[in-house]
């Protein structure tokens, strides 16, 4: 396919007084402000034009500088690696992208509750991260709202869909589960048994991460990152440390980026492990389901082998890692794999020929490709749907690009597809783990070849050659920072003030992407189906909600 | 009488071991060393100590449900005699029909399903539409499958059926017990809520049917809700231990006579719920959907068995 030169696409399509683009920043990123009456055009010239993706759209309160809302978009570029952002300058309403681009939905009902800005001609007016006890006219995230404000409580009714006809009735859900799981409501609309529609309710546990990160400094932020989401610490704190090296204009060491994709490759696998023994506990298969955490459990063990904290916290650190911790790792690194890889080929030859485990996982819960695209359908739930999303792929990042490994696509979009695609990417993590330990090795003893170049052989153990130290950011400045958890693409926005410090820290995650998909995926099987679907997808409520 | 009451304390005091013991299977071939195999005695113990939390919508069914399942299934459990050898059988209440077992037991299930649905809450009614469908599918497999045993013995009395297994060398080994033998292990599955129709370790509401019923009960009533379907677990595997295999070497009436035979059911109990507990962990639960084929299965197997004993004959 030909390369497509965003640049000129815009000057060609847009003259500069509706789209102009800025600069082509040192990242990589093209950045274009934008007449806010030409957005909608500007989103379907990049999204239906050109196959690009919403990464994320979100508003700046930027009024005390420019006396203006800054409403910021993100577009990706996955075949080409590229991210354009635009921004426009709105006051109190701005023109919703939404039916063109149904993935912008969310986001733009998350400005409206969140900045009272309002999307004009969005076709689903409710309220988003709201419920019903907030009290209008109350903006969170706006600059001049104070942090320890309490508003009143208010008591509203909710508003779901309405499913008419004779013998539909819905079924309450949550947001308190009879297992030990995190707080969301689901408003399932049935006839009987089969669904027709769901709704799920989410932000019970919102941590209000975005305004507590205001005005602090990027390294206390980076404590923050690593607590969005505890099975994810270390992608999330990676995607915000990509994000402050890139503002910083610092490349990591080698040895760093090496030793950051261990990490963010076992925080997969201890992940991935615990999803597949939560499909195989929803169908009872308690054989499958022990040994799956039985691997889980190893990652963990080889996780504290490693680094000494099973949970990946204070690993990563902004401009590296904290410390050379796979110095002399390898060969238990390898020991660990080599028992995970084989006890994970013995189960999946297991399950694979359990037919009452594959009666149960295909053709349920199908998440159509149309739906997944639609809808930026992210991670594993999107690569079981046919869409190549894999963010290690598109943006690659740290040196991901100079391992050998296959990002796993397949086309059936049910339980078993998701299933299988998790799998295959535990062994593709292996595969990428030891790859990332030979490297490590040779640089450690100072052979050529595949490692020269790092840190110049350095011996010693130093934490210079894994870390390189920011004292400071450059003010009034932004980057994206872009990863792949182990449920998806992660994508960080940072912007410093004029001090150098964070002035807004947008998180999206993920789950934010991929829970619409999974009510769409819903619809149409039955009630006792529902936890099996929504483990396949396991998504975070607290990565969801910040 | 003492028969009576040997078998009443046999039944009650028996049925949650037999929990214990399943669990521990499926705990060792999870390599954990699991709960102890008294558990369930402990927590029956905890929860009459605790108090009730009842739901303020509910009306007295709620509150007499937990009477009435555990009346009844101890009712049953007096129908079907542990102890068949060294005069028990002789002792065994001789109106003990197959249809009034089946439909004592069905007048439990009647107060389950009315008190889910009383609450109010949605797992309840969700639990007692589902358990409402499961009994209907199994019903007519198991009235077969006892119907035709009541054919070779030529009487429907517990009684007469299971004497008449006595008179065999190794009934399991006749072609139409042997049908109505995996008959009554499918419905073994299904009416006691196991695997692969329905899981009773969940945590998922929404796939529960029975816990869903049972949701709402706490203290007490909980604790007798949970007895129960022990006992009624039970009663089903001691149809099948002394129908299927029966203790035929004679023994001496009295004391001594009894004291094996009650050892021996033991063991047969213990060794069925040990395959139960094998068979659990071997499969999956099946889809909602699916139960209906496995309620076929043994219905057609039910059927089987019935026209099986007219073309062999006795």
């Amino acid at each position: 396919m030909a390369l497509v030169d965003y640049k000129l696409l815009i000057s060609e399509a847009f003259s500069e007084a509706q789209v102009k683009v800025i600069e082509k920043r040192a990242d990589g990123v093209i950045y274009a402000e934008a007449d806010p009456e030409f957005i909608r055009k500007a989103a379907k010239l990049f999204v239906h034009d050109n196959g690009c993706i919403l990464l994320t759209l979100f508003a700046c309160d930027e009024r005390k500088e420019a006396g203006k809302f800054g409403i910021y978009y993100a577009f990706g570029d996955r075949k080409r690696g590229e991210v354009i952002v635009i921004k426009t300058a709105v006051e109190t309403e701005f023109l919703s992208i939404s039916r063109d681009v149904p993935a912008a939905s969310l986001y733009e009902r998350e400005i409206k509750d969140m900045f009272g800005v309002v999307p004009q001609g969005h076709p689903d007016g409710r309220r988003f991260v709201f419920h019903g006890n907030w009290p209008g006219g109350s903006f969170p995230l706006r600059k001049d709202f104070d942090r320890k404000h309490k508003p009143e409580f208010m008591k509203r009714p909710l508003y779901f869909q309405k499913v008419q006809g004779s013998g539909t009735y819905e079924i309450p859900v949550g947001p308190v589960h009879a297992g030990i799981i995190e707080p969301g409501h689901f408003r399932f609309s049935v006839a009987g048994e089969p669904i027709i529609n769901l709704e799920a309710q989410l932000y019970f546990v919102h941590k209000g991460i975005e305004k507590l990160s205001e005005g602090m400094t990027f390294e206390k932020v980076f404590y923050i990152s690593e607590r969005i989401s505890g099975d994810e610490t270390f992608s999330n704190s990676l995607a915000y440390c990509q994000a402050v090296e890139k503002i910083a204009g610092v490349k990591v060491p080698k040895r760093a980026a090496f030793t950051r994709m261990v990490f963010a490759e076992l925080e997969r696998l201890i992940c991935h492990f615990g999803d597949l023994s939560g499909i195989c506990t929803d169908v009872a298969y308690g054989f499958a389901w022990s040994h799956f955490n039985l691997l889980r459990i190893w990652s963990y063990q080889l996780a504290d082998e490693l680094c000494g904290v099973r949970f990946l916290r204070s690993v990563n650190a902004v401009g590296g890692v904290r410390k050379d911790f796979l110095r002399g790792k390898n060969s238990i690194m390898n020991e660990y794999l080599d028992k995970i890889e084989a006890e994970l080929k013995d189960i999946m030859h297991i399950c694979r020929r359990n037919n009452l485990l594959r009666d149960r996982t295909e053709h349920t819960g199908i998440l159509e490709n149309k739906a997944a695209v639609d809808l930026n359908a992210v991670g594993p739930g999107g690569r079981a749907s046919g869409v190549r999303c894999d963010a290690r792929k598109a943006f690659a990042y740290e040196e991901y690009d100079s391992v050998a490994w296959d990002e796993i696509v397949l086309k059936d979009g049910d339980v078993a597809s998701r299933m299988e695609v998790k799998a295959r990417e535990c062994f593709e993590s292996i595969k990428i783990m030891r790859q990332a330990g030979v490297v490590l090795l040779n640089d450690e003893l100072g052979r050529t070849g595949q490692a020269s170049g790092l840190n110049d052989g350095c011996k010693e153990e130093s934490n210079n050659a894994v870390r390189i130290e920011i004292t400071q950011l450059p003010p009034d400045t932004w980057a994206l920072g872009i990863t792949e958890s182990s449920r998806g693409e992660n994508v960080h926005f940072v912007m410093t003030d004029s001090e150098g410090n964070i002035s807004r820290y947008k998180v999206r995650t993920p789950s934010y992407c991929n829970w619409p998909a999974l009510c769409i995926a819903v619809n149409g099987n039955i009630v006792p189906d529902f936890p099996l679907i929504n483990k396949s997808f396991n998504l975070s409520y607290a990565g969801n909600d910040l | 009488m003492g028969y009576i009451i040997i078998q009443l304390v046999l039944m009650v005091g028996l049925a949650p071991l037999i929990n214990g013991i399943i669990k521990k299977v499926k705990a060792f071939s999870q390599k954990r060393k699991g709960a102890p195999i008294l558990q369930m005695y402990y927590d029956i113990g905890k929860l009459l100590k605790k108090e009730m939390v009842v739901s303020e919508t509910s009306s007295w069914i709620y509150k007499a449900a937990p009477y009435v399942v555990f009346g009844s299934t101890a009712a049953a459990a007096l129908l079907v005699p542990a102890v068949t050898n060294a005069g028990g059988l002789n002792a065994a209440f001789s109106g003990g029909d197959v249809l009034v077992l089946l439909y004592t037991l069905a007048l439990g299930r009647f107060f389950l399903m009315l008190a889910g649905l009383d609450t109010g809450s949605t797992f309840g009614g969700m639990g007692s539409s589902r358990e409402g469908m499961i009994s209907s599918l199994m019903e007519p497999s198991i009235l077969i499958g006892l119907f035709t045993l009541g054919l070779a013995s030529g009487s429907l009395s517990i009684k007469m059926i299971m004497s008449e297994s006595l008179s065999k060398v190794c009934p399991i080994a006749d072609p139409v017990y042997i049908i109505i033998f995996f008959v009554l292990v499918i419905v073994l599955l299904a009416e006691t809520c196991r695997i692969p129709v329905d899981d009773p370790a969940t945590h998922l509401e929404l796939t529960m049917v029975h816990e869903a019923m049972i949701l709402e009960y706490s203290g007490r009533q909980l604790a007798l809700m949970e007895l129960a379907a022990a006992v009624k677990q039970l009663i089903l595997m001691t149809l099948i231990v002394n129908i299927f295999f029966p203790i035929t070497a004679v023994l001496p009436a009295g004391v001594p006579g009894v004291a094996i035979m009650i050892i021996l059911y033991i063991v047969r109990i213990v060794l069925l719920a040990v395959v139960i507990g094998v068979v659990e962990v071997c499969i999956v639960k099946l889809r909602f959907f699916s139960i209906p084929n496995l309620a076929a299965l043994s219905f057609i197997l039910a059927i089987i068995g019935f026209v099986n004993y007219f073309v062999i004959g006795r």
